[in-house]
């Protein structure tokens, strides 16, 4: 059976590494990437189910991800949860407006983050409906 | 000074008090600027043309008398030096001024030209200080602000990783952990999301300070928000053995609120009832209407704690306010929650203050603005002053395929909401705000401007929208009627507001009865 597989895409190791650790016990398949550059890149290249993205990053920010995302005819139906340390009053709007299905500020509620991932990839997942 | 010669704007009507002024100014430096005004509104309009460097003003004009006219100026010429010119028997007035922010005032035919010379340079000099003290407070607050905003960001990354570790060592995905190790475990995700509240806290304050705190009002059902809370907070009150209860006054009002910041005020009252009471005690939630302010509903948050000292009362909704009292079990925070509760209460134009007596505990009181339909209604449905020929009623109900959770079927509501809204003539539809009860299915309004024809346009136009919504289409399914609303008949001496109203009180109806086919 596939998994769902998920793109993550932070700057940070350590949460990199946390996010894999939680999402692959929730039987998703993980990628990742550091930078916006090769976010998009590996977006092109695999394909993602979904993508968890962090705003502030190297080499194009989340921002600018969303945007190359969006132009593309192929990406822009991978659907974007956006997870960052930036604030909600100024950010939510925006990436929602530049095509996010969701925004999550750090430290995120692992059971919220869990189930948007759920109700957002795409419809006739196995498991897009059992509990995590 | 500048080098380039400093222009004086004189206004003064009596000429010979105008020439006077004029010959001193000469007498006292003949390197001046000197332009002259005989009424405020020339004068005011030359403030505007070229700011000058200082204003001699005298405050009773043919266009304008005393504090008034000063007041003018002010508000033209904010950071222009004034020097007030006052008669002999009217001194007063001009004390006054300089209450209100002139520099200085002169008795007209009381000084001579050094006198002058020296009152003009002062006052310049004293209001470049003003200026500058002024910008750089402005930066300071703006530099505390970047400060926090950086500083709470960068906090997030690393109390994230703590939280997400923690939460993998509780949730056993790296191994069986014992018990003794899970409580202490345990005990630093309680400190995790202490600290995650502290750093929200902080840039709330600072925002709230200056002025940048932002709230979203809606129509939302003060009794879903109340119970919300109360959930949430229920853990807390059961660790405690405190009895936390919600006493609805009857069909809980509708209130134009934030429901995400209002949900944090309640929060936040709740978490400081239930630390500030003993075990065994009990925090009570009422909401309730008052006939002294009809327009507001009420929020009451009691409980059976030690109360507050008489003293600290004016305080406890001030900045880093703590309670002097240790509290057993319990850690005292940043002292910005009860300064935050009460900024955002502030902004939904409502009030929050307390009541207490040491020893049997307080109670917490918000207002919030109930809403009225009506008030909503009328800038659409009224056109100079008088009822519209023809409207009418779209429903849009949006039924989703199956079980939807919670989040999506928000912002699948969210989505068509956004839709909607696209599709009406701002001016003169309406899309009216949730007014549903929980349920599965979403019901919207549209009033429009518009007989049963156009409302046909106008259902035609949604049905081709929602058809297009690739995102709406998965989840849900939906339909799309329109009626014509049947007008109140004209009576002579009939207010058009008790109209509006008897419209208002007519669409409620068909929410309402949306709502109870649901269910």
């Amino acid at each position: 059976m596939t998994k769902p597989r998920i793109l993550i895409v932070d700057d940070d190791p350590d949460l990199r590494r946390g996010l894999n650790l939680r999402l692959r016990a929730n039987h998703y398949e993980t990628s990742y990437a550091t930078d916006g550059f090769s976010a998009v890149a590996l977006a092109y290249k695999e394909r993602p189910d979904l993508i968890i993205l962090d705003l502030g990053l190297p080499a194009g920010d989340g921002f600018v991800v969303l945007e190359r995302l969006q132009q593309s005819a192929n990406l822009s139906c991978i659907p974007v949860i956006v997870l960052t340390a930036r604030d909600p009053q100024s950010n939510r709007e925006k990436t929602l407006k530049a095509g996010a299905s969701a925004f999550f500020q750090k430290p995120v509620d692992n059971g919220k983050l869990l189930s948007a991932i759920r109700t957002t990839l795409a419809p006739g997942w196995p498991g897009t409906n059992s509990s995590a | 000074m500048s080098n380039q010669p400093p222009h004086v704007l004189l206004i003064e009507d009596n000429q010979g008090d105008a020439d006077l002024v004029r010959l001193r100014l000469v007498e006292a430096n003949s390197d001046l600027h000197v332009s002259c005004a005989d009424r405020l509104s020339s004068g005011l309009a030359s403030l505007t043309e070229e700011p000058p460097a200082l204003v001699l003003l005298d405050l009773n004009l043919p266009d304008s008398k005393g504090a008034e006219t000063f007041r003018k100026v002010l508000q033209k010429a904010a950071g222009v030096p004034v020097v007030v010119l006052s008669g002999r028997d009217d001194e007063q007035l001009a004390v006054n001024a300089v209450h209100q922010g002139a520099q200085d005032f002169l008795v007209k035919g009381a000084f001579d030209s050094k006198q002058l010379a020296r009152a003009m340079r002062y006052a310049i000099e004293r209001q470049a200080l003003l200026t500058s003290l002024d910008i750089s407070r402005k930066q300071q607050l703006q530099f505390k602000d970047q400060f926090l905003s950086h500083v709470s960001h960068e906090l997030r990354t690393p109390l994230s990783c703590i939280h997400q570790f923690v939460t993998i060592l509780l949730d056993e995905l790296a191994g069986p952990v014992p018990p003794e190790q899970r409580e202490h475990l345990e005990t630093v995700l309680r400190s995790v999301n202490q600290l995650r509240t502290m750093i929200g806290d902080l840039l709330e304050a600072t925002r709230a300070e200056s002025g940048k705190l932002q709230i979203k009002p809606r129509c939302v059902a003060l009794g879903n928000l109340i119970e919300q809370a109360a959930g949430m907070m229920r853990a807390a009150a059961q660790a405690k053995k405190i009895d936390l209860q919600v006493a609805l006054d009857g069909q809980s009002p509708a209130v134009i609120a934030d429901p995400e910041r209002i949900l944090q005020v309640l929060l936040n009252l709740l978490d400081n009832a239930i630390k500030f009471t003993p075990a065994e005690g009990s925090v009570v939630v009422r909401a309730h209407r008052a006939e002294t302010e009809p327009n507001f509903a009420y929020v009451a948050v009691t409980d059976t704690g030690r109360g507050i000292p008489p003293e600290s009362k004016a305080l406890i909704f001030e900045r880093l306010y703590q309670d002097a009292q240790v509290i057993e079990n319990s850690r005292k925070g940043l002292g910005l929650g009860l300064y935050i509760a009460r900024e955002i209460v502030r902004l939904h134009g409502g009030q929050i203050w307390a009541e207490s007596q040491p020893g049997q505990g307080s109670t917490f009181t918000l207002t919030l603005p109930l809403f009225s339909l009506g008030k909503l209604l009328a800038p659409v449905i009224t056109e100079q002053g008088r009822l519209r020929d023809a409207l009418a009623l779209v429903k849009v109900a949006l039924i989703p395929k199956g079980a939807l959770e919670a989040a999506s079927a928000g912002e699948a509501g969210q989505r068509c909401r956004e839709l909607l809204q696209a599709c009406i003539l701002p001016a003169k539809d309406l899309l009216l705000p949730d007014m549903r009860a929980a349920g599965p299915n979403q019901l919207f309004l549209i009033v429009a401007s518009t007989d049963a024809a156009g409302a046909e346009v106008l259902s035609k136009r949604i049905r081709e929208q929602l058809e297009n919504c690739v995102e709406l289409k998965a989840s849900t399914s939906f339909t799309v009627s329109a009626e014509a609303l049947s007008l109140p008949a004209p009576q002579d001496g009939k207010p058009v507001t008790a109209m509006v109203e008897e419209i208002a009180d007519r669409i409620t109806e068909v929410a309402r009865a949306g709502n109870m086919r649901r269910a």
